[in-house]
C-alpha cells in the first residue's frame, strides 16, 4: 500500500500535473490567439476593455452580487469555489508534497481553519448537488458530467477530511490512496471539462464582446461559400 | 420614486393553448434546398460556412469549454419567469447550439461521435432550436447575471443567423427585409416615396394646426449636418414623435434632412442575419454619402440606434460617419439652452421604459430620463430599471410577428405589464417603435389605464417657443 501511495504522490502526480498545466496553457494560448485574430478581423469597432475587465473582476469577488439572484444557490456556489481553491492550494500536506516533488511551496493556512472550510465546502457542494437533482429547471439543464464532477469533488473532500480524523472506520492508507487518486483524476479532467473556466474565466467576457464585432463582408462571404458567386435572394 | 413589481394583473395568462400552435410562420429563401436534402444538412453547412468566415468560432470555443450550466440566468429571464419551462432557461437554449458545435466542429466531439455513435443533430433538434431561439427576446438581461459572462443573447443571434442561412426564418421579418433590400419602395413598411412626401406635408400642416409650430421635414438637403433615419413605421404610426423631433430641430435651427432614396432606420438584420444587417447599414451610409451629410441621426428606435451605432463603423469602410441618437441630440440642445421646455408641462404620473437595445449596454440611460424628468414632475421609476430593465416582451423582432401575439402577451410581456401596473403611471414613455407597439398591445390586453407615448411626443407638448 505504501508503495502505491508513494507512486501516486510521486511519478503519477508529476504526470497528472504536467497534463493539467499543459492542457490549460493550451486552452489559454489558443483562446488568446483566436481572440487576437477576431479583433483584427473587425478593427473598426472599439472594445471597452475597462468595462469588460471591471465586470470580470467584479464576478471574481461577487460578494455584493450574491443576493441579486437565487441567494442560497449563489452563496453555496461561492463558498464551494472558495473552499475548493483554498483547501487545495493552502493545505500544509499538499504544500509538503509540492515541496517534496518540485521543491516549491508557499504559506499554509492553519489546518484548523481549513478543516472548517472543508466542512463548509462539503455542505455547499452537497447543496449544489441536491439543487441540481431537485430543481426541475436545473435538472433538465444538467448533463452527466455536471453530477459526476460534483460527486468526484465531494469524494475528494470526504476522504481527505476523514483521513485526518482519528477513529474513523476506514484505514488511513486506503483513504489516502482514494483521496490521492481521485484528486489526480480531477486534475486530469480539468482541461477537458467545464472546470477549464478556472483559467478561461478572464477571457469569456472579452470573448462575448468580441463576438458582437462582426467582420466586414463576412455575411457576403458566407452566402458565396454556400451558394457560389451568384449568391442568393433574401 | 421606485416601485416594486409583483402586483396581480386582472387578466391571468392561459399558457395551455399556446402549445398547440406553430410559433411563427417560416419563410424559406429560393434555392436553400441546394444546400442539402434535409434541414439538418442545411443547418450544418450553414454553421460551417459561418464559423469559417466570422468571429463566432472563438466565442463558441470559450463557451463550450466553460459553460457551467448553473442555471443562474433562469431567474433573470422574464420569459422563464412567466413560463417556468426549463426550455426557456437561457443556458438550456444556448447549450442546444453548443452541443452541435462540440459534436461537429471540435475534434473531441467528432471522435466521441464516431466511437459512440451519438450526439447527432436530428430534425427534432433543428425544430427545437428554430422555436427556442425565437422565444428569446434577445434582451440580453441574462448576460448581466451570468457569473462567467456568457452572452446567451449573442448565442440566440448566432442560432437565428445559422437557421436563416439554412432557410428557416420568420416570414414577418424576411418579407419586410425583402421589400427593404430588393423591393420597389426600399423600406420595410413598403411606403412609396410620393406617399412619404404627402405624409411629411400632412405632418407639417398638422404641426401648425395642433401646436402652432412652423417646422419643416426637409428632404434631400445636400450638405446638411444630419440625415434622419427613424423606424419607417413611425411615418405611419407615430406622428407625434416625428412632429416633436421636427419641432425641436426647427426650434434649435438644426440642419437636418430626410433622404428620398433611402429613409428607413429599421434593421431586422440585427435580429436574424448578419448579411442582411451589413447590407442595410450600407444603404444607410450610401444615402448619407449621396447627400454629403456630416452625421447620421437615428430616430426613436432601440434596435435601429444600436445597429447603426455599433455597425456603421464596421461596415462604412473609409466613409466613417458619427451616429447620433435623436435622444442625445435633443437632450444636448435642451442642456445648451437652444430648446426651452416647460418644466410643468406634463402633470400626469409618468414612467419610463428602457428599450433593451439602448439601455443594456448603458449607452442611453440618462439623456431620455433627463428630458422626461425636466417636463414631468410626477415621474416614477419602475423596478428594475436602466441596465437591468425587463424587456417589453416584443424584442428581437418578435413584435413584428403577429402570430407570436399570445406568447408576447401571456409570457414574454407579462412581467412588464405587472411593472407598469405597479408604477400606477398614467403615461408610459419609451423611445422605441417596437417597444411602443408591444406596450400598447400589452396595456390593451391587460386592460391597463395607461397611455404609451414616445419621448418626443411629450417634448412636443412641453416645447416653449
Amino acid at each position: 500500500m505504501d508503495l502505491w501511495l508513494a507512486l501516486a504522490k510521486g511519478v503519477f502526480l508529476r504526470f497528472v500535473l504536467a497534463v493539467t498545466i499543459l492542457g490549460l496553457l493550451r486552452h489559454v494560448a489558443l483562446s488568446l490567439a483566436a481572440l487576437w485574430v477576431a479583433i483584427r478581423r473587425a478593427p473598426a469597432q472599439s472594445l471597452d476593455l475597462r468595462q469588460i475587465f471591471g465586470e470580470t473582476l467584479a464576478w471574481l469577488f461577487p460578494i455584493r452580487r450574491l443576493h441579486r439572484n437565487r441567494f442560497g444557490y449563489s452563496l453555496a456556489s461561492f463558498l464551494f469555489h472558495v473552499g475548493v481553491l483554498f483547501t487545495s492550494l493552502f493545505l500544509v500536506n499538499h504544500i509538503d508534497i509540492l515541496r517534496d516533488q518540485f521543491g516549491i511551496g508557499w504559506y499554509a493556512i492553519p489546518k484548523g481553519i481549513l478543516d472548517l472550510l472543508a466542512v463548509v465546502t462539503i455542505i455547499a457542494g452537497s447543496s449544489l448537488l441536491l439543487f441540481r437533482i431537485y430543481a426541475s429547471s436545473s435538472r433538465q439543464l444538467s448533463q452527466l458530467s455536471d453530477y459526476g464532477l460534483l460527486v468526484l469533488i465531494l469524494g475528494i473532500f470526504w476522504s481527505g477530511f476523514l483521513a485526518g480524523r482519528p477513529g474513523n472506520p476506514i484505514p488511513y492508507a486506503w483513504l489516502m490512496l482514494f483521496h490521492t487518486l481521485s484528486g489526480a483524476a480531477l486534475l486530469l479532467v480539468i482541461p477537458y471539462s467545464k472546470i477549464a473556466h478556472c483559467v478561461l474565466f478572464p477571457l469569456i467576457r472579452l470573448g462575448s464582446a468580441v463576438g458582437w464585432r462582426l467582420a466586414p463582408l463576412a455575411g457576403g462571404k458566407v452566402v458565396q461559400r454556400l451558394h457560389g458567386p451568384e449568391g442568393r435572394q433574401i | 420614486m421606485i416601485l416594486e413589481t409583483g402586483t396581480h394583473l386582472q387578466r391571468q395568462p392561459n399558457l395551455a393553448h399556446l402549445e398547440s400552435k406553430a410559433f411563427y410562420h417560416i419563410d424559406t429563401y429560393p434555392g436553400s434546398d441546394r444546400l442539402g436534402g434535409s434541414r439538418v444538412e442545411r443547418f450544418l453547412f450553414a454553421f460551417a460556412a459561418i464559423l469559417q468566415q466570422s468571429n463566432y468560432g472563438v466565442l463558441l470555443d470559450l463557451y463550450a469549454r466553460s459553460s457551467a450550466r448553473c442555471g443562474r440566468c433562469a431567474v433573470s429571464c422574464q420569459v422563464f419567469q412567466a413560463s417556468q419551462e426549463a426550455r426557456d432557461v437561457p443556458c438550456y437554449r444556448s447549450n442546444l447550439l453548443l452541443d452541435v458545435y462540440k459534436r461537429y466542429f471540435t475534434m473531441g466531439g467528432q471522435l466521441r461521435g464516431r466511437l459512440f455513435g451519438n450526439g447527432f443533430l436530428h430534425e427534432g433538434g433543428v425544430d427545437e432550436m428554430a422555436e427556442l431561439f425565437y422565444r428569446c427576446t434577445a434582451c440580453r438581461r441574462c448576460h448581466i447575471e451570468c457569473p462567467l459572462g456568457i452572452d446567451h443573447g449573442l448565442i440566440a443571434h448566432l442560432g437565428r443567423y445559422i437557421l436563416s442561412e439554412a432557410g428557416i426564418a420568420p416570414k414577418g421579418l424576411v418579407v419586410s427585409v425583402r421589400e427593404q433590400l430588393e423591393g420597389k419602395t426600399g423600406n420595410t413598411s413598403a411606403i412609396p416615396l410620393p406617399a412619404l412626401l404627402d405624409n411629411l406635408e400632412f405632418l407639417e400642416e398638422e404641426l401648425v394646426d395642433s401646436s402652432g409650430i412652423q417646422a419643416k421635414f426637409p428632404v434631400d438637403v445636400q450638405g446638411a449636418e444630419y440625415i434622419f433615419f427613424p423606424a419607417v413605421s413611425d411615418y405611419l404610426m407615430e406622428a407625434d414623435t416625428l412632429m416633436g423631433i421636427a419641432a425641436v430641430c426647427a426650434s434649435a435651427g438644426v440642419s437636418w434632412t430626410i433622404g428620398s432614396q433611402y429613409f428607413d432606420g429599421i434593421n431586422y438584420g440585427l435580429f436574424y442575419n448578419d448579411w442582411v444587417l451589413e447590407r442595410i447599414i450600407q444603404k444607410l451610409v450610401g444615402e448619407a454619402q449621396r447627400l454629403q451629410v456630416q452625421k447620421i441621426l437615428i430616430g426613436e428606435c432601440g434596435h435601429a440606434a444600436r445597429s447603426a451605432r455599433q455597425y456603421v463603423p464596421t461596415f462604412a469602410g473609409d466613409q466613417q460617419l458619427p451616429v447620433v441618437s435623436v435622444l442625445e441630440l435633443t437632450e444636448a440642445l435642451v442642456r445648451q439652452g437652444k430648446v426651452k421646455l416647460d418644466p410643468n408641462a406634463i402633470s400626469e404620473r409618468v414612467t419610463y421604459h428602457d428599450p433593451c437595445n439602448i439601455a443594456r449596454s448603458g449607452w442611453l440611460l440618462e439623456p431620455p430620463r433627463r428630458l422626461v424628468r425636466s417636463i414631468a414632475p410626477n415621474f416614477v421609476e419602475m423596478r428594475p430599471f436602466g441596465k437591468e430593465n425587463y424587456c417589453c416582451g416584443g424584442g428581437g423582432g418578435l413584435v413584428s410577428l403577429d402570430e407570436t401575439h399570445e406568447f408576447r402577451m401571456q409570457v414574454a410581456g407579462k412581467l412588464k405589464a405587472e411593472q407598469i401596473q405597479a408604477s400606477e403611471a398614467e403615461i408610459v414613455v419609451t423611445p422605441c417603435a417596437n417597444c411602443k407597439k408591444q406596450l400598447r398591445e400589452l396595456v390593451s390586453y391587460y386592460h391597463l389605464p395607461v397611455q404609451v407615448v414616445g419621448v418626443h411626443d411629450l417634448v412636443l407638448r412641453a416645447l416653449r417657443l
